[in-house]
């Protein structure tokens, strides 16, 4: 009779949960019927309540847990293992509640209620989620946007042609699978850069910066025909990884190694085979003259300035003489006049003929080095889009703004505190570029 | 712009370049600290559980799992944090033209250097201590090379599964965690020194302490040394009154006053013996080629997942 009761218990629950997440689904704009299939529902709720990561997490578990169950049946009760099993089921319970939990904390977030809200969810989540999903009092301040019912900026979908003296970029797409959902990182995105400039990329966060140039050295692969000289990138990687310099963001160097050693090593591995080792001793002492760190050539690295260890890290692929440098975030943590040299040797880099590409958050102090500059920007797709290349000064016209800062401002979109036109720039520029053919 | 149809360093030139790098590592990091502690803890087992090794079959058995255990530890702590610490740093070299193979491979002789360093400095202590080592050699003309050609391979062994716990993790604290569940696995189902049931018992295979206790139980000669433990067990139950009278006594004062108490721990020996722990060389060479075959395939996992390197989020 107990057992009885409480199956129906059970069953009742299972209801009430199911009709309050066909409604709360209706309400964040999901499709209502997810909350009928086991798994994709709890990935769904996650979307719901700004939880992806732990929506995805949560589905994997619960559908781990649920192998698991299906297999205990086979095994012999009180068995070594099935006790087994049941010990990986208990884990994977606790962090079930664990997931949950985070999962309805967002909820509670999203549909902005107060916290205590979740010993409902936890101890009575049945009638706590029917409650949520019938009553009207409960609205989500934010909806699910569905990407693929969303029309994205206009595409320019002309491609530049390849020149024989700088590097030519072509992205029609880059994409990545992301829990079984195909997602555009980057888009349409083609232009020139000659040799002996000095770009700035500019985007806002997520607008694909670091793709773009993982894209264009080759190191990830698009949709995409990248030239360097002529040469192309992709089916010359190999080689031409040798000819591109990329500079991470942080110091990725040991730091109980010395300057000398670091970058001697450096130019063992980046430097031709055939290239003497007195030729690269060379090299290392004309390159510690370069980034004025021959002072210091037998300090630990970790013993060097911000700014030193930022112009060691430069110098480190600086040593191959490549054709192109990309620099990530080289002036953070720096001070203005630190940063301002650096931009100066960089400057100087350019000037000898190579291409320099700079991310930045700071650009305005130091602007007026560069040449060119390349505007990224997230459209109501969520992708990478061109909203700009070209002179410094001709974009400030183009945006119609007085700095860097102003223009990245207009293009982030509005729940990052920007203008929210980044559609209309990428457009406009998309339109520009078709006339131009 | 550069010629590019020329040569840059190889994997073997890389290689040269990653073993400077590392010795480089073992005078300015800490990794030379590795040397004094692989002393420290020689000595603290050999205080422990020394004074019965190789005299006796339970001192044997308790203590060769020791001497396991001191080899795993060293291997783990040699190389735990090796690759995760610099990961950021791989994969930025991997991006300029790194060969995984080669880092690895320089870390495989790097460790293989300190390994034998530290099983020379444990050997050296254990005859410090006067432990009592084999003393008839199994597989080269001496005894002390075997006793410390098992001792390095179980070592390295070790050694090249913290290598590859290095590669798998992301961070030093994931490896750090995962670190003591291993340590747990290897010791508890060693297969030796705790009973286990069969259906387990497969799984011992994997672990480096079963390969290392039998190799060492074996070179020990464990089947010729007394068992002692049935005569103190005899020796504690002298006091037994059965039907008024204490036949234990009896026969424990029969034993001592004919001064066979020896045979008698011979005797019970004999009833115990494990042909696993056999003195023989075939014994040996199987325990040594199961340790390479994990070494090995530790060291091909470590390398497939590092080449993956380039998938790391930012």
């Amino acid at each position: 009779m107990e057992s009885n009761i409480a199956l129906l218990l059970q069953v009742l629950s299972v209801l009430l949960e199911t009709i309050g997440l066909w409604q709360i689904f209706r309400k964040c704009g999901i499709k209502s019927w997810y909350s009928l299939i086991p798994f994709v529902r709890e990935y769904q709720l996650g979307l719901c309540a700004d939880k992806e990561e732990e929506g995805r997490t949560y589905t994997v578990i619960s559908g781990t847990r649920f192998v698991l169950q299906m297999a205990n049946i086979g095994l012999v009760k009180g068995s070594r293992e099935a006790l087994i099993v049941l010990l990986i089921q208990i884990v994977l319970q606790l962090a079930i509640i664990v997931y949950e939990i985070r999962i309805y904390l967002g909820l509670i977030k999203v549909f902005r209620r107060r916290k205590r809200w979740i010993l409902g969810f936890i101890f009575l989540e049945g009638l706590t989620v029917f409650l949520w999903g019938i009553s009207k009092k409960f609205v989500p301040s934010k909806q699910v946007v569905n990407f693929k019912l969303v029309e994205g900026a206009k595409v320019s979908g002309s491609a530049v042609k390849a020149v024989s003296d700088g590097l030519t970029i072509n992205i029609r797409e880059r994409s990545a699978f992301d829990f079984f959902k195909k997602r555009a990182l980057l888009k349409d995105i083609h232009i020139v850069i000659p040799k002996g400039h000095m770009v700035l990329l500019l985007g806002g966060s997520g607008a694909g910066k670091t793709t773009f140039v993982n894209a264009v050295t080759g190191y990830e692969k698009a949709d995409a025909d990248i030239q360097l000289d002529g040469q192309d990138v992709y089916k010359e990687y190999e080689k031409m990884m040798y000819d591109i310099g990329f500079v991470p963001q942080q110091d990725l160097m040991r730091g109980n190694d010395t300057v000398m050693l670091t970058l001697t090593d450096a130019a063992s591995l980046r430097m031709p085979s055939g290239v003497s080792f007195s030729k690269k001793r060379e090299r290392v002492n004309e390159v510690l003259q370069e980034f004025g760190l021959a002072s210091v050539k037998n300090s630990l690295v970790e013993k060097l300035s911000g700014g030193q260890r930022k112009r060691l890290s430069i110098a480190m692929e600086f040593i191959s003489d490549p054709t192109i440098f990309f620099l990530d975030e080289p002036d953070s943590g720096l001070d203005g006049v630190v940063a301002r040299n650096l931009f100066v040797r960089l400057r100087a880099i350019a000037d000898q003929g190579k291409i320099v590409v700079v991310i930045t958050h700071t650009p305005d102090r130091v602007i007026d080095l560069f040449d060119d500059v390349i505007v990224l920007a997230k459209d109501a797709t969520r992708t990478g889009r061109l909203a700009w290349y070209g002179p410094v000064d001709e974009a400030y016209e183009f945006f119609g703004k007085t700095s860097m800062e102003q223009i990245l401002l207009s293009i982030n979109q509005q729940d990052e505190g920007g203008e929210g036109r980044a559609d209309e720039f990428v457009s406009e520029y998309a339109s520009r570029m078709r006339k131009v053919g | 712009m550069a010629d590019k149809k020329v040569k840059h360093s190889g994997r073997l030139p890389q290689m040269i370049i990653y073993l400077g790098k590392l010795f480089r590592m073992f005078i300015f990091q800490n990794d030379w600290k590795v040397l004094p502690m692989s002393a420290i803890i020689a000595g603290l087992v050999s205080f422990a559980v020394g004074s019965n090794l190789f005299k006796t079959m339970e001192g044997t058995v308790l203590g060769t799992f020791a001497m396991a255990c001191i080899c795993i530890w060293n291997g783990f702590f040699n190389s735990i944090q090796v690759i995760c610490r610099e990961r950021a740093i791989i994969k930025r070299e991997h991006r300029s033209g790194l060969h995984i193979s080669s880092y690895i491979l320089a870390h495989m002789i790097y460790q293989a250097v300190l390994c034998i360093a530290q099983v020379i400095i444990t050997i050296a202590v254990l005859n410090l201590t006067k432990v009592k080592l084999p003393t008839k050699p199994l597989i080269t003309p001496w005894a002390i090379v075997d006793l410390g050609l098992t001792l390095f391979f179980v070592t390295y062994c070790a050694d090249m599964l913290a290598l590859m716990v290095s590669a798998i993790s992301k961070t030093t604290t994931t490896a750090m965690t995962i670190m003591p569940f291993l340590l747990i696995f290897q010791l508890v189902f060693s297969g030796g020194f705790f009973s286990i049931p069969k259906s387990a018992e497969p799984i011992t295979n994997l672990t480096v302490a079963k390969w290392g206790l039998t190799a060492l139980c074996a070179q020990g000669d464990y089947n010729s040394l007394p068992m002692v433990s049935v005569w103190n067990s005899l020796y504690k139950m002298r006091g037994l009154e059965y039907q008024g009278m204490k036949p234990v006594e009896e026969i424990t004062d029969y034993i001592l006053e004919n001064n066979q108490r020896d045979e008698f721990m011979m005797k019970t020996a004999e009833y115990n013996r494990n042909p696993t722990y056999d003195f023989d060389p075939a014994i040996v060479m199987k325990c040594w080629g199961w340790l390479l075959l994990w070494t090995f395939v530790y060291v091909l996992i470590a390398t497939i997942l590092l080449e993956f390197i380039d998938r790391d989020r930012r």
